[in-house]
């Protein structure tokens, strides 16, 4: 009996050893060193974890802030880009299209990349089968919210979009100096994100072809929402990403934000004194039985077509962002909260617990309910910089009155993107409907 | 440097080296070497950072590009950009700044040039205090002045709040153009007025005396013989300040980041964001080969104009 147990517990072990190494093969090549950029709040991208489990790779991370045109640059001119890039997954199509990647699917193929990240992600990390890159941090919207404007004006956290609209409301009656939120000025990534949270999406790559549909009925009942609430003075839109925006946040005139879930690392650093007052909550859905979540950011690691040793860098982008060891590093020293990797259920138990910053909820447990809830994906499109200008000018122009209804931006978004995409040499694109 | 051409075989020309040299042909030739062992450092670092870009840049124009491909494309990207829109309609602001701010500029300097004239010691401090904005970077100024002017970290904010004014941003597009105007002026003006200053300084008293013993006043004297006198400075300036203004890129840049700017607002930055954020290299080395154009022909024409004015006036 007692040797069965024990040949049973060497199976099981050289079992889950075995599968183990399934997803992370031993790399047998020449000792190489890898260059990395990538920004964050970090400074050890699990990398001293990593070079323990494979001593003969080193990895030298360099932190730029986002770092397109760099890279951008680098590319136009032949060699100068690092071997692994860091790019947010909507950004991602267009380096894919310009060929700023190589594929890896010799060391990643299509069946361990679902399993380790799930089918979603083949979306942001792979085009036409080719595997880029691998996800790291998700960008599930989350409601951020100040609970003590929340209380002082007797607010509740909304779960329906409707609830959403009152509650803004009357928090306008109650202190017309607040803002309930402040949508931004352009950041076409929220936009998207939040149309992507109710279920639907403006533009998607399929079969070597775009589409691109910005009038669907879905875009255009968020944009009339939203266009309802800035025409009664109820909300207000503001310039994101600069000084004015942080200390509205960290001085409590905005009360809420709907913005992917690596945003907590964002108020830890940004929002000082506003430490303690901070809750996450999942984002309202278009209605209580249709229970949608969308991402708004969120980055992979794709290796580059600079990169001379793509075995070693595949290996390293696979370990860094499904590998236990990792995550759990990424976490502590990223302070992402939730990461994309189907193996970051393993040690969910392990890591979620109360955050100091957010008052003592466990906010990990809370955007992991969100993270799960994003269930469809598409392709972002190849000219997203253009498109995020082509936004700012148009919500800019209807801030200033020159288009009156907010939901008439989505016409004219479109037409520009279309005309941009032909101007960039697409000929390939389909307009009018999704697939 | 005309030389004349004296048709000489290139055979004999080759012979002149094995001829043996006078000891006159022996000393031009070691001046004429000295000569350029002097101007190499300059000749190297001007044909290596300012020769070579160019060429390169009129290369690069002549190409498309895609991501890593680039293909022949001769003067396509030239045609593009004759039609456009978008980087005509970008020149409004520079024009804006060459008329306003540049003329405006020159004047407030020659005043505050005057002024210095008359306290030639103990204006030492104001001096130094209006030169100072100018060792500032531009792009720190640009931060710095954002900052006055935003929304909520703004040091008038408190000023307009007492006066009324709570609700109104500072900061908005249609206001960007005088605003620029006032950080430019800021920036620069201390700067040209010591330049101007300098030559103020070196106008011979006689003029002055001269005049002061017929009975002209003293902003009769500034204006009938002083600036007149001023006028090769104040026309070098004027130039200097029309490429600054047609270039302008810092300031622009560095309000964008507080207020929504359309990526061409000025020239500069339309390059600028046509080259890095849209990755579009070669159309954007085009479009600078035209500013550059663009710019060098204002300023001859600004040079021959000015010429043709002195010729007049001292026939």
């Amino acid at each position: 009996m007692k040797r069965m147990v024990v040949a049973l517990v060497v199976v099981l072990l050289f079992s889950s050893s075995a599968l183990a190494a399934d997803y992370y093969p031993p790399y047998t090549g020449e000792p190489v060193t890898l260059t990395m950029w990538a920004w964050t709040s970090n400074e050890n991208y699990s990398i001293e974890e990593f070079q323990k489990a494979y001593p003969n790779i080193t990895v030298v991370w360099e932190d730029f802030a986002v770092h397109y045109n760099k890279a951008q640059t680098a590319l136009a001119a032949g060699s100068g880009l690092p071997d692994v890039l860091m790019v947010e997954y909507s950004f991602a199509p267009q380096f894919m299209d310009l060929g700023a990647f190589q594929p890896i699917n010799k060391w990643l193929d299509v069946e361990t990349f679902v399993e380790l990240y799930g089918e979603i992600a083949l979306g942001w990390c792979s085009m036409d089968g080719q595997i880029y890159g691998t996800p790291q941090d998700s960008g599930a919207n989350g409601f951020f919210y100040r609970k003590d404007i929340f209380d002082k004006y007797g607010l509740t956290v909304p779960t329906t979009w409707e609830e959403y609209a009152e509650q803004a409301r009357k928090l306008k009656a109650a202190a017309p100096d607040l803002e309930f939120a402040a949508p931004p000025l352009g950041y076409a990534l929220v936009w998207v994100g939040m149309i992507w949270g109710a279920g639907g999406k403006m533009f998607d790559y399929h079969d070597g072809n775009w589409y691109i549909d910005f009038t669907n009925p879905i875009a255009e009942e968020f944009f009339e929402f939203w266009g309802e609430l800035f025409d009664e003075g109820v909300l207000d839109i503001q310039m994101w990403w600069n000084a004015d925006w942080y200390s509205s946040l960290n001085l409590g005139k905005t009360a809420s934000v709907i913005v992917g879930c690596w945003f907590a690392e964002w108020l830890r650093y940004n929002a000082l004194d506003s430490e303690g007052q901070w809750r996450v909550a999942v984002p309202p859905f278009i209605s209580a039985d249709q229970p949608h979540n969308g991402m708004i950011g969120g980055s992979g690691f794709y290796v580059t077509t600079h990169c001379k040793n793509p075995e070693a860098a595949a290996i390293f982008v696979n370990w860094l962002n499904s590998h236990p060891d990792s995550l759990r590093c990424l976490h502590k020293y990223s302070n992402l909260p939730i990461m994309v990797s189907t193996r970051y259920a393993e040690i969910l138990e392990e890591i979620a617990g109360p955050d100091e910053f957010f008052g003592g909820q466990n906010i990990v447990e809370e955007l992991w309910k969100a993270h799960q809830l994003v269930d469809t994906t598409f392709v972002g499109l190849p000219i997203w910089s253009n498109m995020d200008t082509a936004l700012s000018l148009l919500i800019q122009d209807y801030v200033d009155g020159k288009i009156e209804r907010f939901a008439d931006i989505l016409p004219l978004w479109e037409q520009q993107v279309i005309n941009t995409m032909k101007e960039f040499g697409y000929d390939n694109v389909i307009v009018g409907r999704l697939p | 440097m005309a030389r004349i051409n004296t048709k000489v075989p290139w055979f004999r020309k080759m012979a002149w080296f094995g001829k043996k040299t006078t000891w006159m042909n022996k000393k031009k030739l070691i001046s004429t070497l000295k000569a350029y062992a002097f101007l190499a450092p300059f000749l190297v670092l001007f044909v290596g950072m300012v020769i070579y870009p160019i060429s390169l840049g009129v290369r690069l124009s002549l190409y498309g590009q895609r991501g890593a491909r680039m293909w022949y494309i001769g003067v396509e990207n030239y045609q593009r950009i004759f039609s456009d829109t978008r980087f005509w309609e970008s020149f409004k602001t520079p024009l804006f700044l060459l008329g306003v701010q540049v003329p405006l500029m020159l004047f407030l300097a020659t005043l505050i040039s005057l002024a210095y004239e008359t306290r030639k010691n103990s204006g030492v401090v104001y001096r130094f205090i209006y030169y100072l904005p100018y060792t500032i970077p531009g792009i720190v100024a640009g931060i710095v002045w954002s900052y006055i002017f935003s929304d909520s970290m703004s040091p008038l904010r408190p000023l307009l709040d007492l006066l009324g004014y709570s609700g109104t941003k500072i900061l908005t597009r249609p206001n960007v153009p005088p605003i620029l105007l006032v950080i430019i002026l800021w920036e620069f003006t201390g700067y040209t007025a010591f330049i101007v200053y300098s030559s103020l300084i070196s106008i011979p008293k006689e003029f002055s005396e001269a005049a002061q013993l017929d009975g002209a006043g003293f902003w009769q004297i500034a204006f009938k013989i002083k600036i007149p006198l001023l006028r090769d400075v104040l026309i070098t300036l004027f130039i200097f300040n029309a490429i600054g203004a047609m270039q302008v890129f810092n300031e622009p840049y560095m309000l964008g980041g507080l207020v929504v700017l359309p990526n061409n607002y000025t020239p500069a930055m339309y390059i600028y964001s046509s080259a890095f954020s849209q990755g579009r290299f070669t159309y954007a080395a085009a479009m600078g080969m035209i500013l550059a154009c663009i710019t060098f022909v204002i300023s001859l024409y600004v040079l021959r104009t000015a010429a043709r004015n002195v010729l007049r006036s001292r026939s």
